[in-house]
């Protein structure tokens, strides 16, 4: 949810409750790129866009920082993911863009009133 | 309406349950807005630069092979092979909708990218009238602009339809106001749907619940003029006024886009299947639909789950079919 602390930045590790399935889940749902830690140590950024933990080897698919892919990983050969791109769903809600509006009506600005089209 | 008509009946003959309407294709995420209760752009940028490839657009179509399709995005007049896709899909004669919020349609017009055909038509998103629609996509400026288009489009031959989706900030009246304004326009006819609450959209105040839902469109078209033309089933219309009880057909209207094909739903965004069958075979759909209990389809109304149900409920009884007609007929939903 837009109003849900972001998860940009977070380092999980695996213990407790955080499983693998869990953080692959959050992943899954994560609007921004991710690093994935593979079991050799070697790591590999990009989006995350598919899971399928209920198939017969439980597989993610991403695409990588290039727009390749897509690459498909079994879980078995992920150690842990980390959030390291920019949360894209975070930080463009609905009251900021009132705020910037209300501020270019103040100031008579035309600056853009989306966050998107700021960062474009 | 014959060729869906005879698409269904044909469909219900050969005792398929589960077959496609609409194919809801995205050939790309990228868009020129960022509209408030849209949750289908927030990406990073290697995301939203990549365009699906024509030919697995048009094999997609080939292999669910649904009579209609629409093509959503992201806005798909940003999608370099926009003239080729949809030439490919009159070819096939499909009925297109091409979904578009029309900010570079009068230049895409002008670049004789299209040609009208009865089997096309511009899908244009308006959700009111000049205010409430500029307030609903976050961008002063955009109804001028995209009733402009929609004169031009008219006036070169085009059929052109509207899209509008509404939140708990609609006000009737001015509901009423706006149809009157698109039919002026020389719209054909108008297609509405309440906003879905997408996990991702950055407004996730304004969403309507059910009872909300039932009694705003109750108002907005209990008393319905003449001259308004609404390109849905009478009986899904019924259904958002609480007169109609339905479950939702999830794989109605399937979406493909350069994920694959997603599953559940067009809203639900719950993993991708590669291939249609796939789709169909191994999503589990009991658990999706308000009987399930999902909170996530508690308060879905949402054309793109239960348009393709009051169309099904036409043809499989006669209580169906005799409420279609007599809704027709009365010129009243």
């Amino acid at each position: 949810m837009a109003d849900e602390k972001s998860l940009q930045g977070w380092m999980p590790t695996i213990g407790g409750e955080m499983t693998l399935e869990r953080i692959i889940d959050l992943a899954f749902d994560y609007r921004g790129n991710t690093t994935i830690v593979k079991g050799d140590g070697s790591e590999v950024t990009g989006y995350l866009f598919n899971r399928n933990k209920s198939a017969k080897e439980p597989f993610i698919q991403y695409f990588d920082e290039q727009g390749n892919g897509p690459f498909t990983l079994p879980y078995s050969q992920i150690k842990t993911i980390k959030f390291t791109g920019k949360d894209m769903a975070a930080g463009n809600s609905y009251a900021a863009y009132l705020e910037r509006k209300k501020r270019q009506q103040e100031t008579g600005a035309t600056a853009p009133l989306n966050a998107a089209e700021e960062e474009a | 309406m014959w060729t869906v008509a005879s698409y269904v009946l044909r469909k219900r003959l050969t005792f398929q349950n589960r077959y496609p309407l609409v194919l809801m294709l995205e050939p790309l995420f990228k868009c020129n807005l960022a509209c408030a209760g849209c949750g289908k752009i927030q990406y990073p940028a290697q995301v939203l630069k990549k365009n699906l490839p024509l030919e697995k657009a048009l094999a997609a179509m080939d292999e669910c092979g649904a009579p209609m399709i629409s093509i959503a995005g992201g806005e798909p007049l940003l999608y370099p092979q926009i003239g080729e896709l949809v030439e490919g899909l009159i070819k096939r004669r499909k009925y297109i909708y091409l979904c578009t919020n029309a900010l570079v349609l009068k230049e895409k017009l002008e670049q004789n990218l299209f040609r009208p055909s009865k089997y096309f038509s511009f899908s244009v998103h308006m959700d009111g009238i000049r205010e409430d629609h500029d307030e609903s996509v976050c961008r002063d400026g955009t109804y001028d602009i995209a009733a402009e288009a929609i004169r031009e489009a008219v006036k070169r031959g085009f059929r052109v339809t509207t899209n509008t989706t509404l939140f708990n900030t609609a006000k009737p009246l001015n509901v009423r106001k706006f149809f009157d304004e698109m039919m002026d326009l020389g719209v054909e006819a108008m297609m509405l749907s309440p906003g879905y609450s997408y996990a991702k959209a950055p407004d996730q105040q304004h969403f309507l619940h059910t009872e909300e839902t039932n009694r705003l469109f109750s108002e907005i078209l209990s008393n319905p003029k003449k001259k308004w033309t609404f390109n849905q089933s009478p009986l899904f219309l019924q259904f958002l006024m609480g007169k109609q009880h339905y479950e939702c057909t999830p794989w109605g209207m399937p979406l493909y886009n350069n994920f694959g094909w997603q599953r559940p739903c067009y809203l639900l965004q719950e993993g991708y299947a590669a291939t249609y069958t796939e789709l169909l075979e191994t999503t589990p759909w009991e658990q999706y639909g308000k009987k399930s209990g999902n909170p996530k389809c508690a308060d879905c109304m949402v054309h793109s789950g239960y348009e393709a149900t009051a169309v099904n409920a036409t043809f499989a009884s006669f209580k169906g079919f005799k409420d279609t007609v007599a809704a027709t007929v009365r010129g009243k939903p």
